[in-house]
This record gives structure tokens, C-alpha cells and sequence, in this order.
């Protein structure tokens, strides 16, 4: 009886399978395939072997733009996650129109990309910019944000963190989860707001933090329209994703674009694993 | 809570809200200035006069309604699908032990790994080959099938339900449908209007499947025809432009509005009878 | 178990469908006689409405011997385009711009139409300026019909000039680089109108051509295979560009974006000269001002350069055909027709004796006509090679921005190193 209840959860996913094999199974056979051609996309493909991942590893463009990648994921992962928990927090009380904050905080994540890329031009311009004629108001020298090599991986940051809102959704779907008395519990043996945060709201959280890690890395590695919009000096805003695009539809090179994802796929993969294997430690399950 | 921390939580929201604001107001403005109060130095932040004029020329330029009207005819369909049929594989991912559950779920967790720019020409090889072109089909199809990581957020949902809800159920007797309409859909309310949502706004904001997929005009959708106010060859309508965005962002704005009582509409967990 | 059955069935199915569809995508589509072109642009909303409305001219004209159907593509226009293709649903026309016309011949997407070209009663080769109708030329064939030419002039301020007492360049001025790189000396930290102003602006653009041009050199020579950065006149040529920055004869680079558009500055009355294409419509633009804002605009030809000739960087596109309809008459005949009709709606026409057209098209240019004359003469692109999209990356960011950054950068050795890496990928070539 047990066994063929469990079994029955195979017919549940079963459309997702499905739907595995017609649309994703064949064009990822396909580019793993793509991957070890010269393909140009207009021609015709022509069977390389791994040459193209050869090529890749010696790339200097590779390299700098894994760097570039890594460099903003490893400081934008955990600085989206702690943002947009905190916004989670503050607008999960309910006061009044905390409805209307929810959908303001929420905003950025609905608009595309360009958008978004086009208005940070403006707002990080060096000499007639938003935020510098702040800092000058502070009679701070703002630097030259897109401008200056060095400056370059911030101003990205600053976007990633105005864009936090993003993952609010999940984390208020599950904050209103946690039972109200056990903060009753807590208030009655005198724990202030932070302990509160610190010992009920954050390990209850953690499935959903994980989901955001999980998908934050996914996202960080795979950067690209407010990048490909804006660059950025010294190439620093030249992300894994951007020169992948530009090897696939700038210059035509879509073989080795492809080994290139792949390359990307296998580096997402395996952090994920890790993640994954520590989620007995810290993740929180019934 | 005291008055003073009720004050200070006022004043810190608000403040974040209008930097989340302030590009949205740039843009808002910039869709009521003259064309020659566009590009200022320093930037201009009100109009000096508001002019209808860009929203004119916008709805001149494109049918931005029945661009949107187009966008829902694919939105919709696809919303039903992914959302639904997602919830039914997680619930099979999460409340299952069958053979090959975790290999096959780590396969779903990579199918959301490998850029899609990549896999985006053989996909419309096969589309085109079955005689799909210039069709909303591939672009809906697919839904049918749930959304990897639909099913990932749900499946997480799902995990953390106490094993004693479904369990007292099955003892009724309750066949495993009606466990998951029953028990896991009521619960998951606020976790199906989120993907509800963010299936939307997929539709809503892609641009390049979009513009893979569709040729006609009569089937442009609300980001195409964003995309009609600049070209090579022809000036950028900034007016315009942020016009139609505005006039785009109104049902998403709406909608998210109508939807967010739901993110914080608890089930009464005591509710279900065990 | 029946259950079980079904799901086997239903497995076996999917990848029997997804087989077949591998099968189907693999084999092109039969080739019928047909009368209906597709014809691909990236022309988009206001611009689409023009498009249509020719398109809309020559099928009437055609009697119904042919029919155009328009296809909008209004962003990632190449990506659209290359996709396509490899789905072997390539559209019958589509516009190209000059520098990947060689690349697409060379892929094999485009039809070669040089017979059909040459052997024409309406429109030949030799109607074109010379320097445009070379743009979609590679390997000796023609692969498109030009069908816009928006080559660079000076754009001057001649309120700024006159204020300040310097003399305007004359619409056919036989001006040199160094002459011009004098005048931007005039202006050397002059205040006009309360800011300090410049004789120019260059981030960027012009591009690389026109500074190599300047010196007498090129980049690529006719052949198509020898590269010639390393020459004495290429690197000459660069040494003006070097000139403007380390004398500050423009604003600094990442200056320049604060404004937005580097043509900003010339519209702000921050620049006394601005190279822009014929088509940039500062006319309009300065007219639709505040009073207090407005300035009368000068127009000379590009500086002549050390080999005698006024170049000037022609941004011009081509209508291509695809492979498919290589040899095709009537294909070709509604190619021709409707390149035809394309003259009379964007400046410049590629053709000579269209020059009346330009008042037609766009009357505010009266008083550049003199200048537009004197420089379709010199309208050109470089030779682009299928490498070309390589080699300008390395010229942008190894050489061209790293000049804008710092005056003191070794050009000539970058350039020669470009020259082999340039070379090398020549040399590849199949």
C-alpha cells in the first residue's frame, strides 16, 4: 500500500518529463553537439572535437570575464539575500499601507532589464548624475562609477541591490508561515526584535533562503541585459554571459559560444551541488 | 509596538521606497516633458509645462492596446499551465519517495543552468520544422509542462507542510488528488499567486523569445512594440518611449496590487481537520 | 498495470515526435515558383509606416507580377536574422549594413548579384558613387544594392566662430587635418557663453576609419587579404588622433558621456565642430529650441587627407537577397524596383544625379547642399573582411580607447601588433 502510494509520485511529475523529452531534451543533445562544431550559424556546422573548449581555456576574454562573474556573484549573492530579507521584514508588518510599500519594494523586478539600464545611465552618470549630486551635496567627490575600472563591479552591485525586491514574494509567502505564537512564546520570555529575527524568523526561513541561493547563483552567473546595455571601463563589465552573447551573434562563432555555456552550466552545477550538500546543516525541515 | 518605533518604521520605509521609486518617477516625468526638455543638463526633473503629447504620438505609433491584449492572449493560457501543472509535479517531487526522485530532480535544477541563448536555435529549428512560424504555440506549449523553477519554489513549499496534514488524510482514505486539492493547494494559496505572478511577468517582459517566435504586426506583443521606438535608421523616441512603458507597467502595477493581500493571506493552519 | 503500459506508450511517443521533428528540422523547404517575397527590416514603428508605404508603391506598380510582404524585426535584428536562416526560413530581402556583408558572403547566405547588377537597364553599378557601391562588394562580386549612403560632414557653430573671431571653413573647403586641427587649437580655452568650449569632440566616434584615412592609409587593402595598420601613413594618421587628445583639443573621454550623446555637446554650443553624418537632423533639433538656445550651423567637407582626398566614413546598408534566389529574374527585378524607390525617401541616395532628391527628402539641408555635393565624391567604407567583426574589437579596445585614456600610449606598437594578429586570422582563412 505505502510503496504504491510513493509510486504514484512518478505519474505526478510525469508532464514535467514529458515536456523534458519534446522541448528541452533535444536541443540540449543539440548543443552539446553544437558545442564541438565550428558553426557559424548561417552555414554550415563542421565537427571539431573539443577544440572549442582548448580554445576556451586559453582565452585571455575567459578568464577575465569568469573573474568579472565570480568576483560580482560572490558579493551580490549574499548582499541580494540579506537586502531583500530585510525588506521582507519590514513590510510584513501590518500597518497601514504596508500593502502599497510591499508593491513599491517589489517594483523593480517588474520592469525589463533595459529599462532598468537605461534609467542607472542616468543615475550613475559621473559629472550630472543622480547619485553624485547627491555625495556633492555631502561635499563628497562622487568617482566615475561606469567610467573607472575600478568603480565598475560597484556600480553593478548598487543595481543588484536596488533590484533586491525581486525575490521579496517568496520570502513573504513564507514569513506569513511562521505561527504567530511562537513569537508570543518569545515575547513572553523577553527576547527583543533582533533575537526574535535571530532565532524564529531566519532558521524558519531557511528552505527559502536556500531557494534564493540556489537561484541568486544561477542569476549572478548568468548576468546580462543591464551589462550588455551599460559595459563598463576596462572591459569590467564585460560578464561571462555578455561575452558569450557577443561570441555567439557578434561574431558568429556559436560553436564555441556553446561550449562556452557549457563550461558556464558545469561551474553553476557544481556550486549547486555544494550548496545543496550543506543544506543538511543549516536549512531547517520538518 | 510604541508610538516612536512605529514612526521610525515609517520613516525608514518610506525612505527605501523612494529609491525604489525614483527611477520610475524619471521615467513617469520624462513621459509628460516637451522633447526639448528631455536631455537636460542637469537632468530636469519635473516638466516645466506637461504636455500629452508623447502619449499621442506613442498610441500614433503603435496599438499598444492590442499589443497587450495580444501579450494576454499568451499570458493567460500560459499561466493556467505552468502553474497548475507545476504545482502538481511538486507536490509529486516533494511528498514522494519513488525511484529516480532525486537524480530526475537534479535534472530539472539543471535545465535552468544552460543559457538559453544557447539552446534558442535548435529549439526554433524543431518549431519551425513542425510548421510552427509566426505562431504564439512554442511560446505557449511548453507551460503545459510546469517551469523548473516554479516546481523548485513550490516543491520547497511543499517540503515544509507538517507529514501529520496529508497523512490523516489518507487514512480517511482520500485518494492522492484529492490530498493535493484538498490539503496542498488551499495551503500553498500565497506560494501559487506569487508564480502566478512572476508567469506574468515572464510573458509579460520577454523580449527575445518574442522576437523569435512572432513575425506579424497583428501579433505583436507589448514588448515588440516597446522595441518599435528605436531603430538604425530611424531616431529613438525617448518621449514616447517612456510613454508606452508607462502605459505597459499600469496592468502590472494593478494587478500586483490586487495580488499582494494574497502573499500575507494566511490558511488557518489549525483549519484542516486531522 | 495498464497504467504502466500507457505511460510506456506515451514515452515511446514524445520521443518518436521529438525524433520526427529532428528529422524535419533537418531537411530544407521545397523550393516552388513564387511570386511573394518576404522582405526583412529593421525599420520599426514611425520609420515601419514609411517602409509600408513604399512597399505599398511598388507592389501596385508591379501589376501583381510580384508582391512584397514586409517583416518588421524591431530589436536584436541579426540574431533574428541568423536564427532564421539556420531554420532554413530565410526572408527573400533584407537590409545589411556594409561591414557584415562580406561575413554573410562568405557563410554563404547571401545571392550573388553581379550579373544581375552589371547587365541591368535600370540601375548599374556605375550610376552608384564609387565609394558606396564598393561596400557591397567582396571577393570581386556584388552581394546588395546600396540603398542609403549618410557619409560624415563638419557640422560647425558659426555664431561660436564668429563670436570669437575665428574663420569659418568654407562649404568646399580644401581644408588638411592639420589645418583643422589648428582651428580646434583656436579654441583652446576659450569661454563662450559661460563654459569653457572645445574645438571638437571625440570619444569614440568618428570612428577609426576616418583617422586612418587621415594620414593616407587604410586598414585593409583592396584585395581583401593584406593588412596595412603597420604602414607609415596608417600610424601617421593615428598620430592626429593622438594630437587631439594629448593637446585637449576634445573634452575627456569619460566626459564626454556626461552629457549623454557625444552630439550633445555640439547642440549645448560646448563644441565648435561636430563630424556627423548628413542624415543627423541638428537642423530640426536647433529649431525646435528656446531662442535664447538656438545658433546658425555652418557645414564643410571632411579635412582632406595626406593622400588628396576629402574621405569621408560613408554609415551606409545594402538591400541583400538570399542564397536561394540566386539567378532568380523576377526576384531580382523587385529588388531593383523597390531599391529604387528607396532613393527618394532617406538621405542620401547612393546614385548620382539624385542630389535633387535630398531637398525633397529633406528641404532643412538647403544650406548643406553645397557640402553634401562636394562630399558624396568621397563617400567610402573600408575594406570589410569576413575577420572584420575580430579586428575592430581589437582596434576599439586595444587601441582606440586606450589612446582616449592616455595621450602617452604607444599607438604604432599596438597597431603592429593588431597588424599580426590581424594577419594570423587572415591566413585562416579557407
Amino acid at each position: 500500500m505505502r510503496q504504491k502510494r510513493q509510486r504514484a509520485g512518478f505519474y505526478f511529475v510525469l508532464p514535467w518529463l514529458i515536456g523534458l523529452c519534446l522541448f528541452t531534451a533535444l536541443p540540449m543533445v543539440a548543443a552539446v553537439y553544437i558545442s564541438m562544431t565550428d558553426w557559424d550559424i548561417v552555414g554550415n556546422a563542421k565537427f571539431v572535437g573539443l577544440e572549442n573548449y582548448i580554445t576556451l581555456f586559453k582565452a585571455e576574454e575567459f578568464v577575465k570575464s569568469l573573474w568579472v562573474t565570480v568576483r560580482y556573484a560572490v558579493i551580490a549573492v549574499p548582499l541580494i539575500i540579506a537586502t531583500s530579507l530585510t525588506i521582507a521584514v519590514l513590510v510584513s508588518k501590518n500597518h497601514k499601507g504596508t500593502g502599497v510599500f510591499r508593491v513599491i519594494y517589489y517594483m523593480p523586478a517588474i520592469v525589463s532589464g533595459v529599462a532598468v539600464a537605461i534609467v542607472f545611465k542616468w543615475i550613475l552618470d559621473p559629472s550630472y548624475g543622480l547619485l553624485n549630486g547627491i555625495l556633492a551635496f555631502f561635499h563628497i567627490q562622487g568617482p566615475d562609477w561606469l567610467y573607472d575600472p575600478d568603480w565598475v563591479l560597484p556600480s553593478y552591485l548598487i543595481m543588484a541591490v536596488w533590484g533586491a525586491g525581486g525575490s521579496l514574494l517568496t520570502y513573504l509567502a513564507a514569513l506569513k508561515d511562521i505561527p504567530e505564537d511562537l513569537y508570543g512564546a518569545a515575547m513572553i520570555d523577553g527576547a527583543n526584535t533582533l533575537q526574535k529575527v535571530r532565532f524564529i524568523t531566519v532558521p524558519l526561513m531557511t528552505p527559502i533562503i536556500f531557494y534564493n541561493l540556489v537561484l541568486g547563483i544561477i542569476g549572478a552567473f548568468r548576468k546580462f541585459t543591464d551589462a550588455y546595455v551599460l559595459g563598463g571601463a576596462g572591459k569590467e563589465g564585460n560578464f561571462y554571459m555578455v561575452y558569450l552573447y557577443e561570441e555567439a551573434f557578434g561574431h558568429y562563432r556559436m560553436g564555441y559560444a556553446t561550449a562556452l555555456a557549457w563550461v558556464l552550466f558545469v561551474i553553476i552545477l557544481l556550486l549547486t551541488f555544494i550548496v545543496n550538500w550543506t543544506k543538511k546543516y543549516w536549512v531547517y525541515s520538518e | 509596538m510604541g508610538q516612536a518605533r512605529l514612526v521610525l518604521w515609517y520613516v525608514v520605509v518610506c525612505l527605501g521606497a523612494v529609491i525604489m521609486l525614483l527611477p520610475f518617477a524619471w521615467m513617469i516625468s520624462t513621459s509628460f516633458k516637451a522633447e526639448n526638455e528631455i536631455f537636460t543638463v542637469p537632468i530636469r526633473w519635473l516638466p516645466s509645462r506637461i504636455t500629452l503629447q508623447n502619449y499621442a504620438k506613442a498610441l500614433e505609433v503603435v496599438p499598444i492596446f492590442k499589443c497587450m491584449l495580444n501579450t494576454l492572449i499568451i499570458a493567460l493560457p500560459k499561466i493556467l499551465g505552468e502553474v497548475l501543472v507545476s504545482a502538481l509535479v511538486a507536490f509529486g517531487f516533494a511528498r514522494f519517495e519513488f525511484k529516480g526522485r532525486n537524480t530526475m530532480f537534479m535534472i530539472m535544477l539543471a535545465t535552468m543552468m544552460l543559457p538559453y541563448e544557447v539552446t534558442m536555435i535548435p529549439t526554433f529549428m524543431v518549431w519551425s520544422g513542425l510548421g510552427f512560424s509566426d505562431s504564439y504555440v512554442p511560446l505557449v506549449l511548453p507551460a503545459f509542462c510546469g517551469s523548473a523553477s516554479f516546481i523548485f519554489f513550490l516543491r520547497m513549499y511543499f517540503e515544509t507542510v507538517p507529514k501529520d496534514y496529508e497523512e490523516a488524510a489518507w487514512i480517511d482514505g482520500a485518494r492522492n488528488m484529492t490530498v493535493f486539492r484538498t490539503v496542498f493547494l488551499p495551503l500553498a494559496k500565497p506560494a501559487l499567486v506569487t508564480i502566478c505572478l512572476w508567469s506574468f511577468m515572464g510573458t509579460w517582459n520577454d523580449l527575445l523569445g518574442q522576437l523569435i517566435y512572432i513575425d506579424s504586426q497583428e501579433k505583436y506583443t507589448i514588448q515588440l512594440a516597446l522595441a518599435s521606438f528605436s531603430s538604425m535608421t530611424g531616431e529613438t523616441l525617448w518621449g514616447p518611449l517612456m510613454a508606452a512603458s508607462f502605459m505597459a507597467l499600469i496592468p502590472v502595477i494593478a494587478l500586483l496590487l490586487y495580488a499582494q493581500k494574497y502573499f500575507m493571506e494566511g490558511v488557518k493552519m489549525g483549519g484542516i481537520k486531522g | 498495470m495498464k497504467k504502466k503500459v500507457s505511460i510506456r506508450k506515451v514515452l515511446s511517443l514524445g520521443l518518436a515526435l521529438a525524433m520526427l521533428t529532428g528529422l524535419l528540422s533537418g531537411c530544407g523547404k521545397e523550393e516552388k515558383e513564387k511570386n511573394t517575397f518576404t522582405f526583412a527590416t529593421w525599420a520599426a514603428g514611425t520609420e515601419l509606416e514609411e517602409f509600408q508605404a513604399i512597399i505599398n508603391k511598388v507592389n501596385e506598380a508591379a501589376g501583381g507580377e510580384y508582391k512584397i510582404e514586409v517583416l518588421s524585426i524591431p530589436s536584436d535584428y541579426y540574431v533574428k536574422i541568423s536564427t532564421k536562416i539556420a531554420a532554413k526560413n530565410c526572408p527573400d530581402f533584407f537590409w545589411m549594413t556594409q561591414e557584415l556583408i562580406s561575413k554573410y558572403a562568405q557563410m554563404g547566405a547571401l545571392a550573388n548579384i553581379t550579373e544581375q547588377f552589371q547587365g541591368s537597364e535600370n540601375l548599374t553599378p556605375d550610376m552608384y558613387y564609387e565609394g558606396v557601391v564598393a561596400s557591397s562588394m567582396y571577393d570581386g562580386s556584388y552581394w546588395g544594392l546600396p540603398w542609403i549612403a549618410n557619409p560624415l560632414i563638419v557640422y560647425y557653430n558659426k555664431d561660436m566662430f564668429d563670436e570669437l573671431g575665428i574663420a569659418c571653413p568654407g562649404p568646399q573647403d580644401d581644408w588638411t587635418w592639420e589645418e583643422f586641427l589648428d582651428v580646434c587649437r583656436k579654441f583652446s580655452g576659450q569661454e563662450y557663453r559661460g563654459n569653457t568650449v572645445y574645438g571638437t569632440v571625440v570619444d569614440g566616434w568618428p570612428n577609426i576609419e576616418t583617422f586612418i584615412w587621415a594620414g593616407g592609409g587604410d586598414i585593409i587593402a583592396e584585395d581583401g587579404q593584406t593588412i596595412l595598420l603597420s604602414n607609415p601613413e596608417a600610424q601617421k594618421g593615428m598620430g592626429y588622433l593622438q594630437t587631439i587628445v594629448a593637446e585637449n583639443l576634445s573634452p575627456r573621454y569619460a566626459e564626454v558621456a556626461s552629457l549623454g550623446d557625444n552630439n550633445v555637446w555640439f547642440e549645448k554650443q560646448r563644441v565648435a565642430m561636430y563630424f556627423g553624418g548628413m542624415q543627423d537632423n541638428f537642423e530640426n533639433k536647433i529649431a525646435a529650441m528656446g531662442e535664447d538656445e538656438q545658433f546658425q550651423i555652418g557645414y564643410a567637407p571632411m579635412p582632406m587627407c595626406d593622400d588628396g582626398g576629402a574621405w569621408s566614413f560613408d554609415w551606409t546598408a545594402s538591400t541583400v537577397m538570399a542564397k536561394s534566389l540566386e539567378g532568380n529574374e523576377l526576384a531580382y527585378k523587385a529588388l531593383e524596383a523597390v531599391t529604387q524607390a528607396f532613393f527618394e525617401w532617406k538621405i542620401a541616395p547612393p546614385v548620382k544625379d539624385s542630389l535633387e532628391n535630398v531637398l525633397e527628402i529633406a528641404p532643412q539641408k538647403a544650406a548643406a547642399m553645397e557640402t553634401i555635393g562636394y562630399t558624396m565624391e568621397y563617400a567610402r567604407s573600408a575594406n570589410y573582411i569576413p575577420e572584420w567583426s575580430d579586428i575592430n574589437d581589437k582596434l576599439w579596445y586595444n587601441l582606440y580607447v586606450s589612446l582616449l585614456n592616455d595621450a602617452n600610449f604607444d599607438y604604432k606598437a599596438k597597431m603592429n601588433e593588431i597588424q599580426q594578429y590581424s594577419e594570423g586570422l587572415v591566413s585562416k582563412r579557407q
